[in-house]
């Protein structure tokens, strides 16, 4: 039958969580901004949103620290193996209830589509919102940083595209979670740490 | 008994101090005090704002000889008194700005303004 | 003496009167060695030379000369006596003299109305001595008592006896007492200088829209700095004068002021009127954000949220082409709003009024260029600007300032293509305003300001831009954020810079919003086709 593996770690899951509700309230705050819609209003908005971001950056770092010193990082590292596979279950064999191409482990928690995505997360979508939110926080310093020429139209966009990105994949991860082997099964590992594998 | 004998000294030295010192009123002053104290009140109640110009000259120098505010139920001086202009300092910020000035110097300021600003003054005023 | 008073105070108390009074009252019994002024050094009322019966102007100016003996020679040098400046950027002659405006249009030929506000005394027609020094008016400025008045047509002269203006209409201008007012002047105030300036383009708030009689003793919400309860400021705490040369120009305003606050030492010709001279050039202290603002926003824009906010409306538009019409009895009419407020003279045309008003905005360097009786200009569709303010986004000297742009249409001489002098004030046959005969006012304007004139007129429409920078309201009453960053934003006009919420890109917002929406129909196809399947597994 089915055991339990430990996979989320304490910190992990209160660093995951945080930063869920971290994202879900810099979305919120993002499209106020933006004018999508109205519910702090364009100032408290943005007041809310840079805190929310400097919230964020802080938790990042100690969430950098503990992926370095647990050598947790390696989870992140791509691989080709089984790429097809996964992506041929989530097309075809999640529908059939063909068993999942992918053996969960302690050292291997992510799938090999999971690792791609959290990796452009990490290596694309994430860099164009810190560099582009940071830019834009600090757009009086540019001449001082002897990026005079740089244009805050582009900046904005960047930041804006990155937001749009984003809300995507939070929805397509959301949405993803319910694919363990019961619709809840991810969620609660996430919460309790343990997840049941075949 | 006693306490009217040094109520009417206390008088006699109020008097002696304005003499004194020959005061130059201040019209100006006058204004501010009329319009931010006399006004904000009288702009809510019945009787309505009064302006400087709706009598003239000698009917205010009648007025605040007789000294009597409210058809006689008061007095025009109470309203220019520091008391009073302490009473009300919390919310009015002339009172505040003008919480030292001697009584007798204000009373004059505003009667150079109503003066200044009468029917057939130098200048007719209104309340604004 | 010190035992009345003690038995006073402790009566004054018992008799239940605030404590406070007992106290105060002691302070105002100690006897003094010998009372003093503590606003001036120099009481006039004491000096020889002004106790005497004056009867007129220049007879007062010679008494102040005895003792301020270059006052006069200083005053020669200034724009308040010359109404001549030559702008050292645009090599433009300009001046009250010189310029034209939309308002009454010039002066020429108008000076014994117009003068009323120079510093000086008989300027009625172009041969006035700029080297009198006794025409030098003193009082227009220096006068404290408020009664101090020249009234129009009298070429910058107060009347000093009852005198019936204009001859033969009943009216009587009251006589004023020149000694009275010579023994009590003192330092310029909000009064003096609003005599003029709170009247510009003939009437109070007419012209300027953030300078009117409301500053006389304005509250806080309408002049933060002014606020005759508070602050108080006069004109001159800002516009500080050195040698009567009074600081700050409409001719060369300063656009943008990077120099940083004025401190003592610091040696600086800069201008001590603009926001920065106190301020300095980062004055958030709580949000550094809008420090960056700062640097391409003027302080007024989002400072002084609306202008004439005092309760006197500033005239928006003027139409000059709709004047002299007359009634059924061939007399000049008057129209008036629900509020009084005058619509239409005769005279003048039609105009309309406003009170807080929101201003309009543009990129402004400081440099303005006049449209003046000598330049040619083609009609078009376009309205002629009477000055064009400089700036752009990119040329790094601008800023985005306020500004209230007066709008009408004017005589213009279609032949000549210029805009013309028409001699509008004045009791006598060829004034527009008494005869409503645009032909002689014209012919008679433009002799006098010395320009050809071909006979013919048209009306000319022409706008000009004023920057708003009084009336600064309290912080708590500065403009929000989404007055800018929205949809309808206030700088809709504003080209050249990045806006956030203005400038939305439609073509990312689409695209972003497509990729979303996507996402979420496969998310929920696929969703739907696992829950299908899953059933027909059961």
């Amino acid at each position: 039958m089915s055991e339990r593996i430990y996979v989320f770690k304490r910190f992990e899951r209160f660093w995951h969580w945080s930063q869920a509700g971290l994202i879900m309230f810099l979305m919120l705050t993002a499209f106020d901004i933006h004018g999508t819609y109205t519910i702090f209003g364009f100032e408290k908005a943005v007041a809310y949103h840079t805190i929310a971001a400097w919230s964020l950056i802080g938790l990042w770092v100690f969430a950098i620290f503990w992926h370095f010193t647990t050598g947790e990082w390696k989870q992140y590292i791509p691989t080709t193996e089984k790429v097809v596979a996964m992506a041929n279950y989530y097309l075809f064999g999640i529908f059939r209830n063909a068993p999942h191409p992918f053996k969960l482990t302690q050292l291997r928690k992510h799938n090999p589509l999971q690792r791609l995505a959290y990796l452009a997360i990490l290596v694309c979508v994430g860099p164009l919102i810190w560099v582009t939110g940071v830019l834009y926080l600090f757009y009086d310093k540019w001449a001082a940083w002897g990026f005079g020429n740089l244009s805050l139209e582009w900046v904005a966009n960047g930041h804006i595209a990155g937001a749009f990105m984003m809300l995507a994949f939070l929805i397509a991860h959301v949405y993803l979670t319910t694919a363990g082997h019961t619709p809840m099964a991810h969620i609660k590992a996430m919460i309790t740490g343990w997840e049941e594998v075949d | 008994m006693k306490f009217t004998k040094t109520l009417s000294a206390a008088a006699l030295l109020s008097l002696f101090a304005t003499s004194a010192l020959a005061y130059d009123a201040d019209w100006k002053r006058g204004r501010v005090y009329y319009r931010s104290v006399c006004t904000s009140c009288h702009a809510v109640q019945p009787g309505g704002t009064i302006n400087p110009s709706t009598k003239t000259k000698a009917e205010w120098a009648t007025y605040l000889k007789a000294d009597k505010h409210a058809k006689g139920k008061d007095t025009v001086k109470q309203y220019v008194s520091k008391a009073y202009r302490a009473s009300i300092k919390s919310g009015n910020k002339a009172a505040e700005k003008f919480a030292d000035t001697p009584d007798q110097e204000l009373m004059d300021d505003i009667a150079a303004f109503l003066t200044k600003g009468a029917k057939d003054g130098d200048a007719p005023a209104t309340c604004n | 003496m010190s035992h009345l008073f003690n038995r006073a105070a402790l009566a004054l108390c018992c008799a239940g009167w605030l404590a406070a009074t007992g106290p105060a009252l002691a302070e105002e019994t100690k006897p003094e060695a010998k009372p003093v002024k503590l606003t001036t050094t120099a009481d006039h009322t004491k000096f020889k030379q002004l106790q005497k019966t004056f009867n007129s102007g220049p007879e007062v100016t010679k008494a102040c000369l005895e003792c301020h003996t270059e006052a006069a020679g200083q005053i020669h040098r200034t724009k308040h006596w010359k109404w001549e400046y030559l702008n050292p950027d645009t090599k433009q002659t300009l001046g009250k003299k010189t310029v034209v405006n939309n308002f009454c249009i010039s002066i020429a030929s108008n000076y014994a109305s117009c003068t009323s506000c120079h510093v000086g005394y008989g300027w009625k027609d172009a041969s006035f001595d700029f080297k009198s020094e006794e025409n030098v008016d003193c009082l227009a400025c220096h006068d404290t008592t408020g009664n101090y008045k020249k009234p129009p047509g009298f070429a910058g002269n107060p009347v000093v006896k009852d005198t019936e203006f204009p001859p033969g209409s009943g009216k009587i201008i009251k006589g004023i007492d020149l000694a009275k007012i010579a023994q009590r002047v003192g330092k310029t105030s909000r009064d003096t200088c609003g005599a003029c300036h709170f009247n510009g383009g003939g009437g109070d708030g007419v012209k300027h829209g953030d300078m009117d009689t409301s500053l006389a003793a304005p509250t806080k919400e309408v002049d933060v700095h002014m606020d005759a309860e508070g602050l108080d400021f006069t004109c001159g705490t800002c516009h500080s004068a050195s040698s009567h040369d009074v600081a700050g120009s409409r001719y060369t305003p300063t656009a943008k002021d990077d120099k940083g606050a004025r401190i003592r030492g610091k040696a600086d010709k800069g201008n001590p009127a603009t926001c920065v001279a106190c301020h300095d050039n980062a004055p958030h202290k709580k949000e550094a954000r809008l420090n960056q603002h700062a640097t391409k926003i003027a302080c007024q824009t989002c400072h002084i949220p609306t202008y004439a906010r005092g309760g006197v409306a500033t005239k928006m538009t003027w139409d000059w082409s709709t004047a002299g019409k007359r009634d059924a009895e061939g007399k000049h009419i008057v129209k008036k709003d629900a509020k009084g407020r005058i619509i239409y003279e005769s005279r003048k045309g039609d105009f309309t009024l406003a009170e807080n008003v929101k201003p309009e905005y543009a990129w402004f360097n400081g440099r303005v260029d006049y449209t003046l009786v000598t330049d040619k200009i083609e009609k078009s569709e376009q309205r002629t600007p009477i000055n064009r303010m400089g700036g752009s986004a990119t040329d790094g000297k601008s800023m985005i300032w306020p500004m209230k742009v007066f709008r009408g249409s004017q005589p213009y001489d279609p032949v000549n293509k210029t805009l013309v002098t028409p001699h509008t004030a004045g009791n006598d046959d060829t004034g527009y305003w008494k005869n409503l005969d645009w032909d002689k006012a014209i012919t008679v304007g433009m002799k006098d300001s010395g320009h050809p004139y071909s006979g013919k007129m048209e009306f000319l429409k022409t706008e000009m831009s004023w920057p708003i920078t009084h009336m600064v309201a309290p912080k708590e009453k500065a403009l929000g954020c989404v007055e800018c960053h929205s949809k309808q934003s206030r700088l809709a006009g504003i080209q050249g810079i990045y806006i956030p919420v203005r400038d939305n890109n439609r073509l990312l917002d689409t695209i972003g919003w497509a990729v979303v929406f996507l996402t979420i129909l496969g998310v929920l196809a696929h969703g739907a086709l696992r829950i299908v399947s899953a059933r027909r597994q059961l």
